[in-house]
C-alpha cells in the first residue's frame, strides 16, 4: 500500500476510533469516558466518508453523536457522585483483558492476510482488494428510497418504528417522575402484612 | 423515481396476524390513555382479544384452512409464510394469551395495574412473530430487538423493588451485549456471502462450498458469533449465567411469558439462520453442516449442567429458571440434528413440537408458582408447595401433571417432544447427544417429582390465591399438556408440513 | 485504496475493547457506552463490506441505519433503567447489583 492521502486520513481516523475507544474504557471520569465516546464515534463518522457512505456519516454524526452520544452525558449528569470512580475495574478484569486479546486474535485470524506469514491458510483474495467497484453516484438517494420501499427494507423498517415506540414508552414508564408520588399517596393492595 | 408498487405485489395478507397484532397494541397503547386508573382490565381485555383474533388466524393459517395472501413469501423475501411460521405464531400467540391471564390479577395484588405491561406484553409478542418469519437477517435483528426491549422494561416492571430492577438491568446488559455479538456475526455473515436475505446466503454458501472460496472461514466465524448471540437468548450453556437472577429478580407474570416467548423467538431465528439459510454449509468431506459439532456440543453440555445445577435449588423460580435451561438443551439437539441434510425438516418439526409442548407446560407450572407467591414476591421456595394435595387437590394434581410433562413421561406433552427430538438426534446420528439427552432426563426426574412428593407425602397448609383467570390459564396448560400428549398425532399433523431448506 | 482488511482489523479492535469494557468496567454507564462501542465496530464492518464485497446493493448501508435505530433504543431503555436505579440507590456500580455475579 502505497501513502497516498487516502491512507493517511484512514490512518488518522483509524488511530482516532480505536485510540478514543481505548479512552473510553479506561478512563477514571465518566464525564471524560462520554466526551472520548463522541471522538470515538466521530472517528468512525470519518471511516464512513472514506468508505463511501457519506449519508451514514450524516447519521453517524446527527443520530449517534447528536443524539445517542448527548443523551448517555446528560446521563452521567444526572448520576453526580459517580463521575470520579475509586475502582475502575472489577476484580476479573486481568482475565476479561486475556479473553479480549483471544477474540482479537480469533478475529485477526480470519479476516487478515498477515496471517498467512504463521502459517494459517486462510488468504483471501477478497480482502486485500485495494480497487472495488465504483459506487452508484445516486447510492445515496437509492438508500433513502430502499429503506421505504416495500420491495427492499420496509418490513424492518416498521418493525424498527414499532421497536422505537415500545422502547420509548418503557423509558418513560421507568423514568416517569410521578412514579414516587404513586406509590406513597396509593399504597399497593394487599400489603397490609 | 420512487414509484410506489402495488399493494398486490407486497403480499400484506401473509402477514396479517403479525401486522393485525401490531396494529392492534399500536390502537391499544392509545385506548389505554382513556381507561380510567381502576378500570384497567378494559386493556387486560382489548389485549386478550388481540391476541385471540391473531391466535384463530393463525390457526387457520396453520390448519390450512384459510391461506393468507398468495405465495410463501411477503414483503419481497423479507417474510416468510411458510408452516414454520404458522407454529410459531400459534405458539407464541397462545404464550401471549396466557401470559395476559396468569398477569391480571397478578399486577393487582403486586399493586401494578398498569395498561403498558399489555401492550408492551403485545410488542414482545410482535417480535416473536416477526422473528419466526423473518426471511432477512436485517428482520431477524430488528424484530430480535422488539422481542428483547419490552421483555427487559417487563423484568423491572416492579420497581420500586430492587430485585426486579437489579434483574431489569442485569438482563439488559447482558442482552445489549449478546446482540452485539450477534450483529458482528451477521456482519460477517455478510461479508462472506454479500447478502443478508436466507435465500441469497444459501446460494452464496453453495458457491463458496463448491468453489472452496476461502471466505468459508469467515462464514464459520460468523456462524459462531451467530450462535453465541442467540445462545443467549435461548439461556444456552455457557451464556445461561443471567438466566436465575433475571428468572428470580423479575415479576413472576412476566417470568412465565418470558421463558416461553424469548425461547421461541431465540429458537426460530437459530432454525431460520442455521437449518434454513446455512444447511448447505458443509467443509470438506464432512456429512453435516460445519456448526453441527458446536451445536451438538452445547446442547449436551446445556442439558447436562442445567439439570444438575436444578437438583440443588431450593427456590421455585430458581430451580424452573435451570429447569428452562435444561429444555433449551434439549430443543438444541433438535436444532443440532438439523445439520444433517437429510434429516433438516425432521428435526425442524422436532423444534416447533418441542416448543409447543413447553408452551403449555411451563406457562402452567409458573401459573402456580403465582398461586402460591405472596403479595411481596417471597414465598417462592420449594417449601410453599408442601402438603399442597390436602388443601387444594386440583392445583397438585395439576402441578404433578406439569411435573410428569417436563420429566418426559408418557401420555404427557412432554413426552411426544422428547420422542421426536430424540428422534431426530438419532436420525442425524447424534446417538452421544440423545444417550445424553435420554440420561439427564432420568437425572431431572429427580427434581420434578420431589415436587410431586412434596405435595402428596409431606405435611404443610400451603396458602393460595387461584382468582379465575389464573385457574383457566391452569386449566388451559392441563388441557393442552394433555391433549397433545394423549393425541401426539394432533402435533404431527400440525407440524409435519414444515419444510426448511431452499433448493431442494 | 485502503484494504478491506485495514478496516476490518480497526473493527475487530473496537469491538474487542468495548468487549473488554463490558465485561470489566463496574459502573453501568460505562457499561452501556462499550456496547454503543462494539456497535460501532459492526457498523464499520457493515459498511466496509458494503463497500468493497458488494458496492450494487445497498444491504450493508441499510443494515448499519438499522443499528442506529437499535442503538437508539437500546441506550435510551438502558439510561432509563440506570436512571431509576440510580434514583434509589445513589449507585449504579455493576457489581453493587450483583451484577457480575455469574
Amino acid at each position: 500500500m502505497d501513502i497516498t492521502i487516502e491512507s493517511l486520513v484512514f490512518l488518522i481516523f483509524g488511530a482516532l476510533t480505536l485510540g478514543a475507544g481505548v479512552l473510553v474504557v479506561t478512563s477514571r471520569n465518566l464525564f471524560h469516558s462520554g466526551l472520548y465516546l463522541m471522538m470515538s464515534l466521530f472517528g468512525v463518522a470519518g471511516l464512513f466518508v472514506l468508505l463511501a457512505a457519506p449519508l451514514l456519516a450524516g447519521f453517524q454524526v446527527v443520530v449517534y453523536i447528536g443524539a445517542i452520544a448527548i443523551l448517555i452525558i446528560v446521563a452521567i449528569m444526572l448520576t453526580p457522585g459517580l463521575t470520579q470512580i475509586k475502582t475502575l475495574f472489577n476484580e476479573q478484569w486481568m482475565v476479561n483483558l486475556a479473553a479480549a486479546v483471544i477474540v482479537f486474535l480469533v478475529l485477526v485470524s480470519v479476516i487478515t492476510p498477515l496471517m498467512d506469514d504463521v502459517g494459517v491458510d486462510n488468504w483471501n483474495a477478497d480482502f486485500t482488494e485495494d480497487h472495488p467497484k465504483a459506487v452508484a453516484a445516486d447510492s445515496m438517494t437509492t438508500l433513502g428510497e430502499q429503506l421505504v420501499d416495500p420491495d427492499y427494507f420496509m418490513l424492518p423498517f416498521e418493525v424498527a418504528s414499532v421497536l422505537l415506540m415500545a422502547a420509548m414508552i418503557g423509558a418513560v414508564l421507568l423514568v416517569n417522575p410521578g412514579q414516587a408520588e404513586d406509590e406513597s399517596v396509593v399504597p399497593p393492595e394487599g400489603e397490609e402484612v | 423515481m420512487f414509484e410506489a408498487p402495488s399493494i398486490g405485489d407486497l403480499n400484506i395478507a401473509a402477514t396479517l396476524p403479525a401486522t393485525l397484532l401490531a396494529l392492534g397494541a399500536c390502537i391499544f397503547l392509545l385506548v389505554d390513555l382513556f381507561v380510567p386508573k381502576d378500570r384497567k382490565y378494559i386493556t387486560a381485555l382489548l389485549a386478550a382479544a388481540g391476541l385471540l383474533t391473531s391466535l384463530v388466524l393463525a390457526l387457520l393459517s396453520l390448519m390450512n384452512i384459510i391461506e393468507f395472501g398468495s405465495g410463501e413469501t411477503a414483503f419481497a423475501g423479507l417474510y416468510i409464510a411458510d408452516q414454520f411460521t404458522d407454529v410459531v405464531n400459534v405458539v407464541v400467540l397462545f404464550t401471549g394469551l396466557m401470559g395476559v391471564l396468569v398477569a391480571y390479577n397478578y399486577l393487582d395484588r403486586i399493586g401494578k395495574q398498569r395498561g403498558e405491561y399489555y401492550y408492551l406484553l403485545l410488542f414482545t409478542t410482535v417480535g416473536v412473530m416477526f422473528m419466526g418469519s423473518a426471511g432477512d437477517l436485517v428482520t431477524v435483528f430488528v424484530a430480535l430487538e422488539l422481542l428483547s426491549i419490552p421483555l427487559y422494561i417487563l423484568s423491572g416492571f416492579r420497581w420500586p423493588q430492587e430485585q426486579s430492577e437489579e434483574s431489569a438491568l442485569k438482563y439488559f446488559i447482558l442482552g445489549a451485549f449478546s446482540s452485539g455479538f450477534l450483529v458482528y456475526g451477521i456482519a460477517m455473515i455478510y461479508g462472506a456471502t454479500g447478502t443478508t436475505e436466507f435465500r441469497g446466503i444459501w446460494l452464496a454458501v453453495d458457491e463458496i462450498i463448491a468453489q472452496d472460496l476461502s471466505s468459508k472461514y469467515l462464514l464459520l466465524l460468523g456462524a459462531g458469533l451467530t450462535l453465541v448471540g442467540l445462545g443467549f437468548k435461548v439461556a444456552a450453556v455457557p451464556f445461561h449465567m443471567w438466566t436465575p437472577d433475571v428468572y428470580q429478580g423479575a415479576p413472576t407474570s412476566v417470568v412465565a411469558y418470558m421463558s416461553v416467548a424469548a425461547k421461541v423467538g431465540g429458537f426460530a431465528a437459530l432454525v431460520r439462520v442455521f437449518a434454513s439459510g446455512m444447511s448447505n454449509f458443509v467443509l470438506d468431506g464432512a456429512t453435516a453442516a460445519a456448526w453441527q459439532d458446536t451445536m451438538w456440543l452445547i446442547a449436551a453440555l446445556t442439558m447436562i449442567l442445567g439439570n444438575l445445577v436444578a437438583i440443588v435449588q431450593t427456590d421455585l423460580k430458581r430451580l424452573f429458571a435451570y429447569s428452562s435451561i435444561a429444555h433449551a438443551g434439549y430443543i438444541l439437539t433438535a436444532v443440532a440434528a438439523a445439520g444433517s441434510a437429510a434429516v433438516t425438516n425432521e428435526a425442524a418439526q422436532a423444534v416447533a413440537i418441542y416448543l409447543a409442548a413447553y408452551a403449555f407446560t411451563n406457562i402452567g407450572v409458573f401459573a402456580v408458582i403465582i398461586s402460591v407467591e405472596k403479595d411481596d414476591s417471597s414465598n417462592t421456595g420449594l417449601d410453599s408447595l408442601r402438603g399442597m394435595s390436602r388443601t387444594q387437590p386440583l392445583l397438585a394434581a395439576s402441578m404433578t401433571l406439569f411435573m410428569f410433562s417436563l420429566t418426559g413421561i408418557p401420555l404427557t406433552a412432554g413426552f411426544v417432544g422428547k420422542w421426536f427430538v430424540f428422534k431426530s438426534a438419532i436420525a442425524a446420528d447424534l446417538f452421544p447427544v440423545a444417550v445424553i439427552g435420554v440420561l439427564t432426563s432420568l437425572v431431572s426426574a429427580y427434581y420434578y417429582l420431589r415436587i410431586v412428593w412434596l405435595m402428596y407425602f409431606e405435611e404443610g397448609e400451603p396458602q393460595v390465591y387461584i382468582p379465575w383467570p389464573l385457574a383457566s390459564a391452569i386449566s388451559l396448560a392441563v388441557v393442552g399438556t394433555l391433549l397433545l400428549g394423549i393425541f401426539p398425532y394432533l402435533l404431527q399433523e400440525m407440524a409435519q408440513d414444515i419444510v426448511l431448506a431452499f433448493g431442494r | 485504496m485502503v484494504p478491506l482488511w485495514m478496516y476490518l482489523v480497526v473493527a475487530a479492535a473496537l469491538f474487542c475493547v468495548g468487549m473488554f469494557g463490558v465485561l470489566s468496567r463496574r459502573n453501568a454507564i460505562a457499561i452501556l457506552m462499550s456496547i454503543e462501542l462494539m456497535l460501532n465496530a459492526v457498523n464499520i464492518n457493515l459498511v466496509a463490506f458494503w463497500r468493497y464485497q458488494a458496492p450494487e446493493r445497498l444491504n450493508g448501508q441499510a443494515f448499519a441505519a438499522f443499528v442506529f435505530a437499535v442503538a437508539a433504543a437500546e441506550t435510551a431503555v438502558g439510561l432509563a433503567l440506570i436512571i431509576s436505579l440510580y434514583r434509589r440507590r445513589k449507585s449504579v456500580v455493576a457489581d453493587d447489583a450483583n451484577l457480575m455475579k455469574w
